[in-house]
């Protein structure tokens, strides 16, 4: 049965190599390529527009480049997507996509502007406080005009009908995503965390087309399988991490199974409510608006601490362990209050601060076995 | 003679430790070496040690329960388990009413907060780097020329405690550096930097939450000085049991034989004959 599992992961692979080899293949086709740094850009639209979306994300290695340029007070993230930049990794993207959420990124695309040589680049600014009518006509005004600015850059107009396409393709996506989410849910032990992160990551760098196909017969094929009978300690990973993968797999080698998430580039992008039917722009605005918000945002009514224990208690987790980013500060003022209230409902978590482009630290695996221990003595 | 024995090896970054109990959990003999950069050697010549000290035989040896940072690469092992399980586990079967466990090893610092049980509750491990740790300790003897094993009786005796800020090791060493050249006395430079560890490994434990009666476990609890200090910041009676040092190999030993006798036995028999 796992050489079954191990065979269904293979169409997503691919990407374990070269992350951007299905950009890179599309750009040699002739293609164009946008790549966005934040998961708040509105990927919808580059799509009209004609490019292949995909997220910039760092890896494994020293920033020596970006270090000339960013304090050192800037997270792992953005000295690696920098650096990377600066190497000239990403000269195949046509467009690169920036977001204000927290200083930093906001900072990047000005650091990227005047410092990285190739394509344009745009700014998307979404409001911090994510509900409301101010919040709303904000954001349409601002799609509205990355729309514009979209068009001026490629030359040809994005209609209503191609925006809608768009939306409805990144609708159908995110609803196999959710599927494959209550999947985990309900059956854990059926693939691992790792290997989901692998679909995450996948599905951040694929065609939405392709990985829709993709997501389709994965999920027909977990439906026929017959989940293995173990017992594992069932650990849900939040954080401010984008490449979880790593982390994940150095979490599941410590005999606990990651069965559920809190990350940007994880279940915050998926499980989002469905659309009401409209005007192709305020869809997007309200979808964005919609979400689990960002640590950098702040929603009215929205309790962090909340979404993680109606995840524990539905998914009946047994632990929580909070991926930090090393001066990520939107995502560490969050974390007090969601750890006292773990507390005060008997669960129990870690936190471990990482590094997003540096091999998983020794200690890291310490402090999660010795969790992982903790959790089957209970 | 028992019918079988276990032994725990606990090898840490500075010592390589082993204990040996006899089936009723009775502690026969203990060993601790400098690991260097031997793991695997260090760990074999600890565990013969206990052997050739009881003439206790490898074939009657059950189970080997390793820790410590070389805990995976011990090839011939019934488990290994994390170093914060062990200490939870070594200190309470030393003394079950222990709620608190403080560890400085050679270059990490744990803090772990015991349930009534004696399972692991919460625990802390310092940051990525050797700052309150036993590595401090060394490289400040050896930049002061003194040996390490004085340093505890050298602070204690000491009237004055030279104010030492920096918590990382290289900037640290400078500082002390410049303090002798501006005329301070070795020992009040020696009670600073016991001071430094405890402000250090404070930070630490606060983030816990210290709970009463407090243990402090580990390499640096045989150093007086800190353990002083440590004291007088947490506003805290630490208890230091005779052989801090052997404690995580003493928890590893205690959980082989709780594995053994997991069908059988209950622990209370094993702690009443530790």
């Amino acid at each position: 049965m796992s050489l079954n599992v191990r065979e269904l992961m293979k169409p997503f692979m691919e990407v374990q190599d070269d992350l951007y080899c299905f950009a890179k293949r599309a750009k040699q086709a002739g293609e164009k390529i946008a790549g966005y740094l934040c998961t708040y850009s509105p990927q919808e639209l580059f799509h009209a527009g004609g490019y292949f979306p995909v997220r910039v994300i760092g890896k494994e290695g020293g920033t020596p480049l970006a270090d000339q340029w960013l304090q050192p007070y800037a997270c792992s993230f953005a000295k690696g997507v920098l650096n990377l930049g600066l190497e000239g990794d990403f000269s195949f993207l046509d467009l690169v996509v920036f977001s204000h959420t927290c200083d930093t990124m906001q900072n990047l695309a000005e650091a990227w502007r005047r410092r990285v040589e190739g394509a344009p680049v745009i700014v998307v600014s979404t409001p911090n406080l994510n509900a409301g009518d101010i919040a709303l006509n904000y954001l349409k005004r601002e799609l509205a005009r990355v729309k514009e600015e979209v068009e001026n850059i490629s030359g040809s107009k994005i209609t209503d009908e191609k925006i809608l396409e768009s939306i409805h393709l990144y609708e159908k996506h995110r609803n196999n995503m959710k599927i494959l989410y209550q999947i985990r849910r309900e059956s854990p032990y059926l693939i691992s965390g790792t290997d989901m992160f692998l679909v995450v990551l996948s599905s951040f760098v694929m065609k939405k087309e392709e990985h829709n196909e993709l997501l389709e017969k994965l999920i027909r094929d977990l439906k026929s399988i017959t989940p293995e009978d173990v017992k594992k300690p069932r650990v849900l990973v939040g954080g401010s991490v984008c490449q979880a993968q790593g982390f994940i797999q150095s979490i599941e080698g410590t005999g606990a199974v990651v069965s559920d998430d809190d990350l940007c580039m994880g279940s915050r992008s998926y499980v989002i409510p469905p659309v009401p039917q409209g005007e192709p722009i305020e869809m997007l605005a309200q979808m964005y608006l919609s979400r689990i918000p960002c640590p950098a945002f702040y929603k009215p009514g929205y309790d962090p601490a909340q979404v993680y224990i109606e995840k524990v208690k539905s998914g009946d987790v047994n632990g929580v362990i909070f991926l930090q980013t090393k001066f990520c500060d939107p995502y560490a003022f969050n974390y007090p209050y969601i750890r006292k209230r773990l507390e005060q409902e008997g669960i129990p978590s870690l936190l471990l601060e990482v590094e997003q482009n540096q091999p998983v630290p020794e200690a890291f695996r310490t402090r999660v076995e010795a969790f992982v221990e903790t959790l089957m003595n209970r | 003679m028992s019918e079988y024995f276990v032994i725990g090896l606990d090898i840490g970054s500075a010592t390589a430790k082993a204990v040996l109990l006899d089936n009723e959990g009775k502690r026969l003999a203990f060993a601790v070496r400098p690991t260097g950069g031997r793991l695997v050697q260090s760990a074999e010549d600890v565990k013969r040690e206990v052997l050739l000290q009881t003439g206790v035989s490898d074939d009657c040896v059950k189970a080997i329960i390793t820790t410590g940072y070389g805990r995976d690469i011990i090839q011939n092992k019934t488990k290994s388990i994390t170093e914060i399980t062990c200490h939870a586990k070594g200190a309470y079967v030393m003394m079950p009413e222990i709620r608190f466990v403080i560890d400085i090893g050679g270059q990490d610092s744990k803090a772990i907060l015991l349930e009534s049980d004696g399972q692991v509750g919460r625990f802390e491990m310092n940051d990525k780097c050797a700052a309150g740790t036993g590595r401090f300790l060394e490289v400040m003897a050896r930049t002061l020329g003194i040996h390490l094993d004085e340093m505890g009786d050298m602070a204690v005796r000491s009237e004055k405690s030279s104010k030492i800020s920096s918590t990382c090791t290289v900037f640290a060493e400078s500082e002390v550096i410049s303090l002798l050249a501006q005329g301070e006395e070795i020992p009040s430079v020696v009670s600073g930097l016991c001071r430094a560890i405890a402000e250090r490994v404070q930070a630490l434990v606060s983030r816990v939450g210290v709970v009463p009666p407090v243990m402090m476990t580990g390499g640096v609890a045989k150093n007086k000085g800190v353990v002083n200090w440590l004291s007088k910041t947490l506003r805290q009676e630490l208890i230091v049991p005779e052989e801090p040092q052997i404690i995580g190999a003493l928890g590893a030993s205690i959980i082989g034989l709780e594995l053994i006798k997991r069908s059988k036995g209950s622990l209370d028999k094993i702690i009443q004959n530790i």
